[in-house]
């Protein structure tokens, strides 16, 4: 498998290569947080829930990076904060060498344009009044590029690109199933010719057989056209399917990042070893002998996040360090940055 | 597949009347249980596998017509009324299902909501029952269970909300458990922790389970035997290895090869079943898979094949399935990426 990831990708795609490999988005210490509030008449601060805190990491042009983790580890929120749909508490966002935390106004409409988003829920993000032709037309209209002529060609094609038939475009989201629905949804998010996606579980909600059309489809779709993905999911086979590098989040922080093969191979912090053993794999004999790390207990809030290591109270390797000072997200001689004091790498799959 | 079946669904059927036509969310389904046996359903979703096990439980609307038979000890359940349900609801038969709130009371405390569950069905004592309730608590893996037996159900996590369903869930020492998708809420660590005490409730009680999931992978490791579901009707059923490993209906063919896996190659592209599952509503004559299925010719377009035996304990329902014996999944599906769904309507 190492093999295949430090090849450039496969042949039959002319476009890539000329830029791939450079930086298109980098993040800084990102952090956000939001502020709990309480009182009645007079609202006040008592606290804070961290939900990033101090992400780093960059991506690459034509490069999937998936981000993995549970409920709560803070992924939706880092993917909306790149997104400049919140405001960032501190940190950096810089997409194509430009500061996005401070945009305002038109530059930040510009900058909607240049990175775009799938979200969970079709149905959710979908306008149910409006044909799904004149939903993937909305962006084009948005940001004046509609032209008579032009227009329904650039629909046509879009239509085209995420394998729907034209007669889809008259129906109503109601009207189509959800597989179909996401196909609308990643048809509209590529309207502007976007140079990137965040897309935010995009295939979570569908059934397994339909699913895999679409995980094809975002393949496909990434080759053809140079783009870059922010790939967030909870499900870790999926997210080993698509991506080209791999971070693990836990309680706001990446503990773990690296390649495919160094993070699904030689995971070396004791979350993602416990995250990687506790997914099922469809293989009933290789189940029965599987050794499940069990963890035990609760995530704990992120209002009130543990000091040092914030995995120590789940963690079977934890020591007083553990509590007194929080590792960083440095190589300790396994080849990819992990966020652990005893790092070390095991095979669990 | 010997020894005495606990409860024996024969041919069960059930349909909706609605203003678009009658909906058959279940055409006919048959299987026993036996005592401590796992038997895993699973499908898509509308591929009927929930209607099913409310059905067993008498606890479908009004509106839901039922027809065939559900024998639970000797007993026609389908037949029981209301009030006699009652006697095997919760005590002989118990169900967990996919969201702990909808079974958990919020104004409650666990503790006495674990206790009342044995109460209602035992002669025992308020204290004996709470203590019962704290040792049950614990057999789930909740610590320090006799204090947080004291908390409310949203002061738990929803993987510890489950564990109390799961304790309720065999307070009375139940024949049969239903668990209808009791991981899918919860994140991977934590199932793995409630499949855990789903299986020590079984250890505990001996009882049998039913295991009704989408997720084939979780299914692997826990069912003993697996009854696969399409558009209302069981399309096959085999002991769970002969599931896995030589599937001989091409919806379960397609099911596995268009997972994608944490154990195989990962620069593969993945196969998806194309179209999608039918509307239980005004179905065709014929094989409802046919009209995603690569295998499919005239035959299965006129006849619906019955589910027949093919070799051991194993039944599949395709005219064609000697022709799997020989072809895997990934030379029967291709890796598309086009949507292939006829536009319904």
């Amino acid at each position: 498998m190492e093999a295949v990831l430090q090849t450039p990708p496969e042949e039959g795609t002319p476009l890539r290569p000329a830029r791939n490999g450079e930086v298109l988005l980098e993040v800084e210490n990102l952090v956000k947080h939001y502020p709990i509030q309480s009182g009645k008449l007079i609202r006040h601060k008592t606290g804070e829930v961290h939900a990033v805190s101090g992400v780093s990491f960059h991506l690459d042009i034509g490069e999937t990076l998936g981000i993995v983790g549970e409920s709560g580890c803070g992924k939706t929120t880092l993917g909306r904060t790149i997104l400049q749909l919140q405001p960032a508490t501190s940190g950096s966002v810089r997409f194509e060498g430009e500061e996005l935390t401070t945009k305002k106004g038109s530059a930040l409409r510009h900058l909607r344009s240049e990175i775009q988003a799938v979200f969970q829920d079709p149905y959710a993000s979908l306008d149910p009044r409006m044909p799904v032709g004149e939903i993937v037309a909305e962006p084009l209209r948005i940001h004046d590029r509609w032209g008579r002529r032009s227009g329904p060609q650039r629909v046509a094609e879009l239509f085209r690109q995420v394998g729907l038939s034209k007669g889809h475009a008259n129906r109503y989201p109601h009207e189509l199933s959800g597989g179909q629905r996401q196909r609308v949804g990643i048809a509209r998010a590529l309207a502007l010719a976007p140079k990137m996606l965040v897309l935010d579980e995009p295939v979570s909600a569908l059934d397994v057989s339909i699913q895999a059309g679409v995980v094809n489809l975002l393949d496909g779709l990434q080759n053809d056209l140079q783009l870059s993905y922010l790939f967030i999911a909870h499900d870790l086979s999926v997210v080993r399917h698509i991506s080209d590098r791999v971070a693990v989040m836990y309680l706001g922080k990446i503990v773990e990042i690296g390649t495919r093969a160094d993070v699904y191979d030689l995971p070396s912090h004791p979350y993602t070893q416990a995250l990687l053993s506790a997914a099922p794999i469809p293989d009933p004999r290789r189940e029965r002998e599987r050794q499940r790390i069990v963890l035990e207990g609760d995530v704990p809030s992120p209002a009130n996040p543990p000091s040092g290591c914030r995995f120590r109270t789940r963690c079977w390797k934890a020591q007083q360090i553990c509590t007194d000072e929080e590792p960083a997200l440095v190589d300790r001689g396994q080849g990819h940055p992990v966020a652990c004091h005893f790092a070390e790498p095991a095979e669990v799959v | 597949m010997s020894g005495e079946a606990l409860l024996e669904v024969e041919n069960l059927t059930v349909s909706f009347p609605t203003d678009e036509g009658i909906v058959q969310a279940v055409r006919g389904v048959s299987f026993s249980l036996e005592p401590g046996r796992v038997l895993g359903i699973a499908g898509e979703s509308g591929s009927g596998k929930s209607v099913t096990t409310l059905a067993i439980m008498g606890l479908l609307p009004k509106s839901a017509r039922v027809a065939g038979s559900v024998r639970f000890d000797g007993r026609e359940l389908l037949k029981l009324s209301e009030r006699q349900l009652e006697t095997v609801r919760g005590r002989r038969i118990s169900v967990i299902f996919q969201d702990p709130m909808t079974s958990l009371n919020p104004v409650y405390t666990v503790g006495w909501q674990v206790a009342e569950a044995i109460q209602m069905h035992q002669d025992v004592s308020k204290k004996q029952a709470w203590s019962r309730a704290i040792e049950l608590l614990e057999l789930v893996g909740i610590p320090r269970a006799a204090e947080r037996a004291q908390s409310y159900p949203h002061e738990f996590s929803g993987g510890m909300q489950q564990r109390v369903v799961i304790a309720t869930a065999m307070a009375n020492d139940p024949d049969v458990i239903i668990a209808d998708e009791p991981t899918t809420a919860l994140d991977v660590t934590v199932q793995a922790q409630v499949l855990d005490a789903l299986k020590a409730a079984q250890k505990e009680t001996n009882a049998a389970v039913i295991f009704i999931t989408h997720d084939l992978a979780a299914m692997a490791g826990i069912a003993d035997e697996i009854i696969i579901m399409y558009a209302g009707k069981p399309v096959e059923s085999a002991p769970t290895d002969e599931i896995f490993y030589s599937p001989r209906m091409p919806y379960t063919v397609g099911l596995l090869a268009s997972l994608p896996r944490l154990d195989t190659d990962a620069s593969e592209p993945l196969r998806p079943i194309p179209g999608s599952p039918p509307q239980v509503i005004d179905l065709p004559p014929g094989c409802p898979f046919t009209p995603r299925c690569p295998l499919a010719r005239e035959r299965c377009h006129e006849e619906e094949p019955e589910l027949r035996p093919f070799g051991e304990g194993h039944l599949t329902a395709c005219h064609f399935a000697e022709e799997l014996e020989s072809r895997g999944g990934e030379e029967i599906f291709a890796p598309i990426a086009e949507d292939t769904e006829v536009v319904a309507g």
